[in-house]
């Protein structure tokens, strides 16, 4: 069985207003499979349709046309989103709750048994290094505070499959370190791990392989050993996949 | 179940530290006001009028309350995209909008009966007799804001605009006093599409005559039946929007 498995997959945006429809293609004929234990990274500019096709995985997006499978299921299931953990981009918490609620609040959501929760929850706070901090609001949060809670959520109920949206951007260096050790545990740990980035260094460093998104579509895939040791490769290979869809033009330098 | 239970939870407590229960204090000073007035006024029916006074404070007050929060309470988490996070878990829309929903209504519920708590009190100071008619129209009062915050949640959802939705909900909110009228304009008019609009409209607002406990006191004390039918109103009514509001629910995408 394969972790992830999108099948001529295409989403078509379609916005009305005044009368006058307006489409945008966030994914065209998107085929592509991802093994379990695998790490993946999909990689692309602002508007590739990175969003979407993790969108499409979390069943918070239908596909216009195509299937998505996740873990031998047809998305949208509800029901295969308890094997699955997801970090957005941003830390989307309710910032009226504290650390160890927001934790107690997603454990109970992902289906895990009251009993074991409050363990669960103090080990989990502990682990991201926020035990100190576990009963202050997320409104008192920092910005690198509320990414661990977030990363926090998404591991508690220990998931298969980990999605993870840009996980590195806006983060500190310190940070970037850390995310990328946690994506190598998880790993070692036989988890599948599909996440995007704009961040070719990242990218190459943690990934057994990389999908290249360009305007909806994925352009190329490449192996850890069609990068590993040639400098240069996948950042080469990269500006000649893709090409910029979001309208904004070079900046120029006289 | 326990979805429904870990977003009811949340909610209530997100209330409660937003300060719904403000609405006790304003309530307090409206209270305070009318007494003062009452006495200058009226020294003989004193009692009478600060029963009036506080039942029409408590209701008008929940019902801006539940109004204003019910209208914020699902729209406001798809701005933040809190609601991304929230749908990613295994969480069917409909336990989502119900615990959402029952989560309001508990902390408005609760505003008002710290509400009613302080009137009773003061009531009892002024030397007023009743008894369970008290209950009974702090409970049809209850029921009006569940059936207004039923209604103000589909009207959110199906405009997707907080001031529109919030005016539309106050719209109702006034014809749900006259339905009786408008279905004796109905039947008076000679025209066959005025008077099925009209006669459509009358039912489809909601008809605040069921608690209109005031008409029905005036023939003795009501009776279980009214009180039953009361009941099954507000079940039905709301029941019918939640329905209408998950239907517009599950066709978003996020």
């Amino acid at each position: 069985m394969k972790a992830l498995r999108f099948q001529n997959v295409g989403k078509i945006y379609r916005k009305s207003h005044l009368g006058k429809l307006t489409e945008t293609v966030g994914l065209e004929g998107l085929n592509l499979e991802i093994e379990q234990g695998e790490v993946f990274g999909l990689l692309g500019l602002n508007g590739a349709g990175k969003t979407t096709a993790i969108k499409l995985i979390m069943g918070l997006h239908l596909p216009t046309t195509g299937d998505v499978e996740v873990l031998g299921r047809r998305m949208p299931d509800v029901e295969v989103l308890s094997r699955i953990g997801y970090a957005p981009e941003a830390a989307y918490l309710n910032k009226t709750l504290t650390g160890r609620e927001t934790l107690e609040l997603y454990a109970a959501l992902s289906g895990m048994a009251a009993a074991s929760r409050p363990a669960k929850v103090s080990e989990m706070l502990s682990r991201v290094g926020l035990e100190r901090a576990a009963d202050k609001r997320l409104a008192e949060y920092s910005k690198g505070m509320l990414q661990r809670a977030s990363l926090a959520q998404t591991l508690i109920h220990d998931p298969e499959l980990l999605i993870m949206d840009e996980p590195v951007t806006g983060l500190d260096p310190l940070a970037i370190k850390e995310v990328r050790a946690l994506i190598l545990w998880l790993k070692a740990k036989g988890k599948t791990v599909l996440f995007s980035s704009h961040d070719i260094s990242e990218v190459e460093r943690v990934c057994d392989r990389i999908g290249i998104m360009s305007g909806g579509k994925l352009a190329r895939v490449m192996r850890q050993d069609e990068w590993r040791g040639k400098p240069d490769a996948l950042e080469n290979a990269f500006a000649s996949s893709v090409t910029r869809t979001d309208g904004v033009g070079e900046i120029k330098l006289d | 179940m326990n979805t429904i239970k870990a977003i009811f939870d949340y909610t209530f407590r997100e209330h409660v530290r937003h300060k719904v229960w403000l609405s006790a204090a304003l309530f307090g000073l409206v209270l305070l006001t009318g007494g003062l007035v009452a006495s200058a006024l009226a020294q003989d029916e004193r009692a009478r009028m600060m029963l009036d006074l506080g039942l029409a404070a408590n209701e008008l007050i929940a019902l801006v309350s539940v109004i204003f929060l019910t209208v914020h309470l699902v729209l406001q988490e798809i701005e933040s995209r809190a609601v991304f996070l929230i749908l990613s878990h295994p969480v069917k829309r409909w336990h989502y909008l119900l615990g959402r929903f029952f989560g309001t209504l508990a902390a408005v519920g609760l505003a008002m009966a710290a509400m009613g708590l302080v009137h009773w009190t003061l009531l009892k100071l002024f030397g007023w007799s009743g008894g369970g008619s008290y209950l009974l129209a702090w409970s049809c009062s209850f029921g009006k804001t569940a059936v207004m915050g039923a209604l103000a949640l589909l009207l959110s959802l199906a405009l997707t605009s907080e001031a529109a939705a919030m005016a539309f909900a106050v719209f109702f909110w006034i014809l749900g006093h006259f339905s009786a009228e408008m279905r004796f304009v109905a039947e008076k008019s000679g025209n066959v599409l005025l008077r099925t609009g009209i006669l459509m409209f009358s039912y489809v607002a909601p008809d605040f005559a069921h608690f209109n406990y005031r008409d029905a006191w005036h023939a003795g004390p009501p009776s279980a039946a009214w009180m039953v039918a009361a009941a099954l109103y507000v079940l039905g009514y709301c029941a019918a929007c939640l329905a209408l509001a998950t239907q517009i629910f599950e066709q978003k995408e996020f």
